[in-house]
């Protein structure tokens, strides 16, 4: 299947062009080329190491369509298979997490060790099998590649990867944000959250890339904000919003930008400055000792990153580990986790847990007003009077190769940037996603 | 003062459905408690949801009336996209049983389904679970101090307000 890209996205640069035909986000075929190329070609995200944290621990995940396991075994080596039972491919780690020196496959009870290997294929002696059988290995077939950056779990299906090293480049320094905001490292916290969403994949990746819908999709959420600061009382739940106004249309000067990265990796982000309304605030003084102020000031702003195609790590009201689960080219299933640095304080955890469950959770106020709307776009998509979208092209002039004086400070090298006022609201960073589509997707099979 | 009974538990807990589904939010706000603990746990494995609401993630979470009426607020602003048309919602409790009671606080558990038909998708939905409720006494009146919200079907889909649940 040959999918021809040009007919998807219209990228002319010197023309000052950049569309998005809207049949991207409802083929079917394009979803196939999606899944075969990018989900399951190449690396994606599969969790974190603190999800199996001791011996015999793991956890499942999906690359694409495909279940995986990932397990550790009982010297502490995290290894990635797929989860199905050689014999007749059931699969065969049922629970999103547990511990287990052996797996059992339920339907005829073929066995695997807390590394993969075959214990026993059951009454082996009495099943006639042929020597071409035995000369055979019956252990979980483990996926092509799986690397560990800083506690962050990638796979790939296709064994004609770069390292992951070279695949995340400089948006690695973006992940170490969140990795080092503790010397322990980071984690989840229990009580994971999963919603559907009737669109395609693709608004939720650029969704948390867009500055330009904030205002218009919560004004609900931001005037319960403003009532909130009218107030001392102590019972309502304090956020970070309130505190910081990057994002206030009256707001002057440059208060953030974008960063975008070969391989469709994105960054989103804006001043909030070091608030006591951020709960890493009492880790301010000794992260800046750690790391340098330019590093920690980082750790401190708002940041919405994207490791294409399937992470998406948002620090804003609070911090929320996301995973995106393409499911058909209308229905996608979004797994959720506010992560947090190992060892804060009580305080701190509660802060946290309080701002993500009011701004992220599907039973907040504000993540359903995204949600909808991109169902509203789905909907919308089927208008093929005119295909191209014109969502493309906000910050075209201010785009820049390279990087700039805020990037400098942590000594990153984006591929392009731009530095934007409040209402500049950038669009160009999902160039960066659509030309990772177009060379992935129209790729050789 | 006489302890509170089932048929009077029962009551309270139709009441609230019907002010729930009849959208008559100021009435249902003022039969919560100022310090009303209104909780529905994430959950955190396939078989025990989250049980510490400071260390754990909750789905919602909220200490005191004061933020239920942020949500109320939000619901009826018009300014939220996932409000507007509102869902029809219908919510069915029953099995309603006093766990405890004395003269000026009771304990009751109920189970509930919410039918959800959502217009702007044209999609009805079921939520179900699990009510824990405590009641106090002020004056007269019998009031909500606590709403536990167990959510047995947590796949959320696309979004689950304080009305569907």
């Amino acid at each position: 299947m040959t999918i021809d890209t040009a007919a998807y996205v219209d990228d002319r640069p010197d023309e000052g062009i950049f569309r998005v035909n809207r049949a991207i986000f409802t083929d079917e075929q394009v979803f196939e080329a999606e899944m075969a190329r990018i989900f399951e070609g190449g690396w994606v995200f599969l969790g974190l190491d603190a999800q199996a944290p001791g011996p015999h621990d793991f956890f499942t995940a999906f690359a694409g369509r495909v279940p995986i396991l990932v397990q550790r075994d009982g010297e502490g080596t995290l290894r990635a298979f797929v989860n199905s039972c050689p014999h007749k491919g059931a699969r065969l780690a049922q629970t999103q997490a547990g511990n287990a020196r052996l797996h059992v496959c339920p339907y005829h009870s073929w066995s695997f060790d807390s590394a993969g290997r075959s214990k026993a294929v059951k009454w082996h002696k009495a099943g006639c099998y042929s020597a071409a059988f035995d000369q055979q290995d019956h252990g979980l077939a483990a996926i092509p590649c799986f690397e560990n950056y800083g506690g962050f779990l990638f796979g790939s299906l296709s064994a004609d990867v770069p390292p992951l090293a070279d695949y995340l480049g400089e948006a690695a320094k973006l992940l170490d944000l969140v990795a080092d905001q503790s010397e322990a490292g980071a984690e989840l916290v229990p009580g994971q959250v999963t919603f559907t969403y009737q669109a395609n994949w693709k608004l939720q990746l650029e969704n948390c890339s867009d500055a330009y819908h904030f205002t218009s999709a919560h004004p609900s959420y931001i005037r319960v904000l403003e009532r909130r600061q009218q107030e001392t009382s102590g019972e309502v739940v304090a956020s970070v919003w309130e505190n910081s106004d990057y994002w206030k249309e009256e707001t002057q000067g440059v208060g953030g930008g974008s960063y975008s990265f070969p391989n469709g990796h994105v960054l989103n982000w804006g001043v909030f400055g070091i608030t006591p309304a951020i709960p890493l605030y009492e880790s301010a003084a000794v992260l800046a000792e750690r790391h340098g102020e330019g590093k920690r000031d980082w750790m401190f702003n708002m940041r919405n990153l994207t490791i294409f195609p399937n992470l998406q790590v948002a620090e804003n009201a609070s911090s929320q580990l996301r995973v995106i689960r393409p499911i058909s080219p209308g229905l996608t299933e979004m797994r959720t986790w506010c992560i947090a640095p190992k060892g804060e304080s009580d305080a701190a955890r509660r802060q946290r847990i309080r701002q993500y469950e009011d701004f992220f959770n599907p039973t907040g106020m504000a993540t359903p007003d995204d949600t909808v709307s991109y169902e509203n776009c789905q909907i919308g998509f089927a208008g093929k009077v005119d295909p191209w979208l014109q969502g493309y092209t906000r910050g075209m002039t201010a785009s820049v190769e390279g990087g700039n004086r805020f990037s400098e400070r942590i000594g990153m090298n984006p591929a392009r940037s731009v530095l934007a006022d409040s209402q500049l609201c950038d669009e160009t960073l999902y160039h960066a996603y659509y030309r990772a589509w177009k060379e992935r997707v129209g790729g050789a099979e | 003062m006489a302890t509170l009974t089932r048929s009077q538990a029962e009551e309270l807990l139709f009441r609230e459905a019907l002010l729930i589904d009849t959208r008559r939010y100021d009435e249902w706000l003022a039969m919560f408690t100022h310090d009303i603990e209104f909780w529905m746990p994430a959950w955190r494995n396939e078989t025990e949801t989250t049980t510490d609401p400071d260390r754990e993630l909750s789905l919602i979470y909220y200490k005191g009336r004061r933020n239920l009426e942020d949500r109320v607020m939000r619901l009826t602003s018009g300014l939220s996209t996932a409000s507007t048309p509102p869902p029809r919602v219908m919510h069915v409790v029953s099995n309603v049983l006093l766990t405890a009671a004395d003269a000026d606080a009771a304990e009751v558990s109920a189970v509930f389904t919410c039918h959800r038909f959502d217009v702007r998708m044209n999609r009805a939905e079921c939520f179900f679970g699990r009510y824990e409720y405590a009641l106090r006494r002020e004056g007269e009146a019998w009031l909500i101090a606590r709403k536990k919200i167990t959510l047995l079907n947590d796949t959320i889909p696309t979004v689950v307000d304080i009305t569907s649940i």
